[in-house]
């Protein structure tokens, strides 16, 4: 009896003894003279230890080797909130990301062209496109008309608003004069339009859907499936037929992290294109806006070390 | 971020078809889960009741089985069946098995010898017995431990979310990934699922009470 | 079988084992949350449960309160709880997964204390108060111990649920044995999430095991069966 509980108390009292902060960082394990990012925490998604715009991006471009770590959520409001407390000194966000205005946070340049172009694109199934062709000029013409501060707007009026995506994606359509209907179009063929849990694909399915349904298609709406892990297979098996896509992170998605993408959007869309096109997948025009990695701190940290690039943060540790 | 009410009934308002859409799954998982669920628990208790050696080994693999954290249980199955409805599913069922299959048993030990005895000379067989007079006996215990199931299922339905699976669980962890975090959609679906759980119980305690008029009803 | 070979190889890399995210200092940091949560619920529902128990006022609307609190998921509660720890500029992680596990711990605790201390026999409770013994010395020293197997299969119940409920605190950036699934799922690397779900489930087994010896062994040999019945059964 004495045994498993002295254990469990000694556990116990463990934690009350060295607290919370017993991650010690040890910066200058790498040998070479410690740089600002080694004194430095840097949160984001799980995935970002393994992925080649995230940490090992940051490595290999930028020579950054972090003192931790720290696995939060996919640039959402667990990452502000680290990076708001001091749980983080560095985070990743996303550059259409309206709280990074909201937060007053710094978004330091990609001065060394890590980021490749992360820009908005429509995938779709090959074969609906075949059966209507009509799509892709009414698509092309929802992304030409999609700057990135028309993005960050929308995002803004869903996030921050809270007002429900399908209103404000059906009053940026009549804005845009998107919806100005041709039955004949779609001449009520049906298409599944899917979406990750991520509230922007599901704005820019919503938009999708606004277009579509405007224009004679008989539309089902699948979002908030999940995961790219969930949504791309469920593409592909044909259970949903079009998506909101992220050039460069589908392309890496769907090459499996070969590094392909460029910074130049419609580059890398042919190369996506090239890629998913015997997996029955077509990506169609890209929009201007964008919503790519973007390197974060906050103002304060920004301030005390002179932060306004990512290679900034190579400079020597203080 | 702002001074937003916790709850935005505007939200609420415009999301009606959502919510119930949510709802709607949240009620299918469970529904597939205890229907499953009571099956496969009626067939082992029977299986036990007729070989009693074997009620040692079910109930303790039913039993470690019920204590793998759901998440644990849901990690072990992505790998093999993918994030699907099947994954959910067999999770899902796993932790109904030793609530329904215990109660079952307790229902079943619990009719009196002599009954037993009555319905052996009024020329009833095995199963006949089982059927007509000791099953009727036993449900009140055994409408008792379907409560705690579908209590204990409503709630682990939430976790399925993070597999992809719907359910109200899915509001929670939508409202979580929102910038700024969107508290209604958290609330919203927490609460719903509270409610659930509350109804679904007390639903479960009437037709209990319904059914077995000559029994109080044991909990 | 490639599976196995997945998670063996995980396990069999030494760099999983060292550092913030390496199995010692996750499983360390799965039994602080699930010790720590657990202390604070008995220091919470345990004096609660006794004086209810003792007094029998008060005892209904509890029960039906920490009845009702059983039917909340505890995903839910993690989650719901969130927002409010955030408010209080506690931050992520520890203390949103402490508030909610702590919640988890009351309704078990709660409805055993009572319940145990209600089943005491009414005839020692007299025979106590016959001895002289004051209200709160009959609460503690006769009612108490009496209680107590009941008491800590509530317990038990409790730490199970919290050893459960310790490893969803990853979805709101807590450490734990969680991370290596939520990480797992997010990196698609089939062996940490195996590894994750295997470690988890051996705690959790583990801590059930060692209630239940505790349920078994813990209790006076005073106040075994047989004793209960007292002098005058």
């Amino acid at each position: 009896m004495v045994t498993p509980g002295a254990l469990l108390l000694a556990l116990i009292l463990g934690a009350c003894t060295t607290g919370e902060g017993d991650q010690s960082a040890s910066p200058t394990e790498g040998g070479t003279s410690a740089t600002l990012a080694s004194t430095l925490r840097f949160g984001g998604p799980p995935e970002c230890p393994e992925r080649p715009f995230c940490l090992i991006g940051l490595q290999e471009t930028y020579g950054l080797e972090f003192a931790e770590f720290v696995p939060l959520d996919v640039g959402g409001p667990i990452t502000v909130e680290a990076l708001t407390n001091g749980e983080v000194e560095v985070a990743l966000l996303f550059t259409s990301d309206p709280s990074i205005q909201a937060n007053d946070f710094v978004e330091l340049e990609d001065d060394q062209g890590l980021q490749r172009a992360d820009n908005l694109i429509p995938v779709i199934r090959t074969e609906v496109l075949d059966a209507s062709p009509g799509i892709e000029d009414l698509l092309n013409a929802l992304s030409g008309a999609l700057t990135q501060e028309e993005l960050i707007a929308l995002n803004s009026r869903v996030t921050v608003d809270e007002e429900a995506p399908d209103d404000v994606a059906a009053e940026w359509l009549a804005d845009q004069g998107l919806d100005q209907a041709d039955e004949s179009i779609g001449a009520g063929a049906s298409i599944v339009v899917g979406s990750t849990n991520f509230y922007e694909q599901e704005i820019l399915a919503e938009l999708y859907a606004g277009v579509l349904e405007a224009n004679g298609f008989e539309v089902e709406r699948r979002f908030q499936l999940g995961a790219r892990e969930v949504v791309v297979p469920a593409l592909e098996s044909g259970e949903i037929d079009l998506i909101a896509e992220y050039a460069a992170t589908a392309l890496e998605f769907f090459n499996e992290g070969a590094g392909e993408a460029t910074p130049d959007a419609a580059e890398t869309a042919g190369i996506l294109n090239e890629r998913i096109a015997e997996r029955g997948l077509t990506a169609l025009e890209a929009a201007t806006a964008t919503n790519q990695n973007a390197i974060v701190v906050t103002r304060e940290t920004a301030d005390q070390y002179g932060l306004s690039a990512i290679s900034d943060l190579a400079q020597p540790a203080p | 971020m702002t001074d937003q009410p916790l709850i935005s009934w505007e939200w609420v308002a415009e999301n009606l078809d959502l919510i119930a859409e949510r709802l709607v799954e949240h009620l299918a998982l469970t529904g597939i889960a205890l229907a499953v669920g009571t099956a496969i628990s009626f067939g082992l208790a029977f299986v036990i009741y007729r070989r009693r050696w074997l009620s040692q080994p079910i109930i303790q693999l039913t039993g470690i089985l019920y204590t793998i954290p759901s998440l644990a249980l849901f990690a072990f199955l992505v790998p093999i069946t993918g994030l699907s409805l099947l994954s959910a599913e067999i999770g899902l069922v796993s932790y109904t098995l030793i609530i329904l299959i215990r109660n079952i048993l307790a229902g079943l030990d619990g009719v009196p010898p002599d009954v037993r005895e009555a319905a052996d000379g009024m020329g009833y067989g095995p199963w006949g017995r089982l059927w007509a007079v000791e099953l009727p006996l036993a449900l009140p215990v055994i409408v008792a431990g379907l409560r705690v199931a579908t209590v204990t299922t409503i709630g682990l339905v939430t976790v399925t979310a993070l597999i992809g699976q719907g359910g109200l669980g899915q509001l929670i962890v939508t409202g979580l990934l929102r910038p700024g975090i969107f508290e209604t959609m958290i609330y919203v679906g927490g609460i719903l699922s509270l409610v659930l759980a509350v109804v679904a119980d007390s639903t479960l305690l009437v037709i209990q009470r319904a059914l077995t008029p000559w029994a109080r009803a044991r909990a | 079988m490639e599976l196995l070979a997945e998670t063996a190889a995980w396990f069999g890399d030494p760099a999983h084992w060292s550092g913030t995210d390496g199995i010692p200092s996750r499983i360390t940091q799965h039994v602080q949350l699930s010790g720590l949560a657990l202390l604070a619920g008995l220091v919470l529902a345990l004096p609660m449960g006794v004086l209810i128990g003792h007094t029998g006022r008060g005892g209904p609307l509890a029960i039906g309160i920490a009845n009702i609190g059983r039917a909340i998921p505890s995903f839910a509660i993690l989650v719901m709880v969130l927002p409010l720890v955030l408010g209080l500029g506690l931050g992520l992680g520890f203390w949103p997964t402490i508030v909610a596990l702590v919640v988890l711990t009351i309704p078990p605790i709660l409805v055993n204390t009572y319940t145990g201390l209600r089943g005491v026999d009414p005839e020692i409770i007299e025979a106590a108060r016959g001895m002289g013994m004051r209200e709160h010395q009959v609460a503690l020293k006769v009612e108490l111990p009496n209680a107590l197997p009941i008491i800590i299969a509530g317990t038990r119940v409790a730490a199970v649920q919290v050893v459960a409920t310790a490893s969803l605190g990853a979805v709101v950036a807590s450490g734990g044995l969680g991370r290596y699934i939520l990480d797992g799922f997010a990196r698609q690397e089939d062996g940490r999430i195996i590894a994750g779900a295997l470690l988890v489930a051996v705690l959790a087994i583990a801590t059930d095991q060692l209630f239940g010896l505790l349920e078994r062994r813990g209790v006076s040999p005073g106040i075994r069966v047989g004793a209960i019945r007292g002098p005058n059964g």
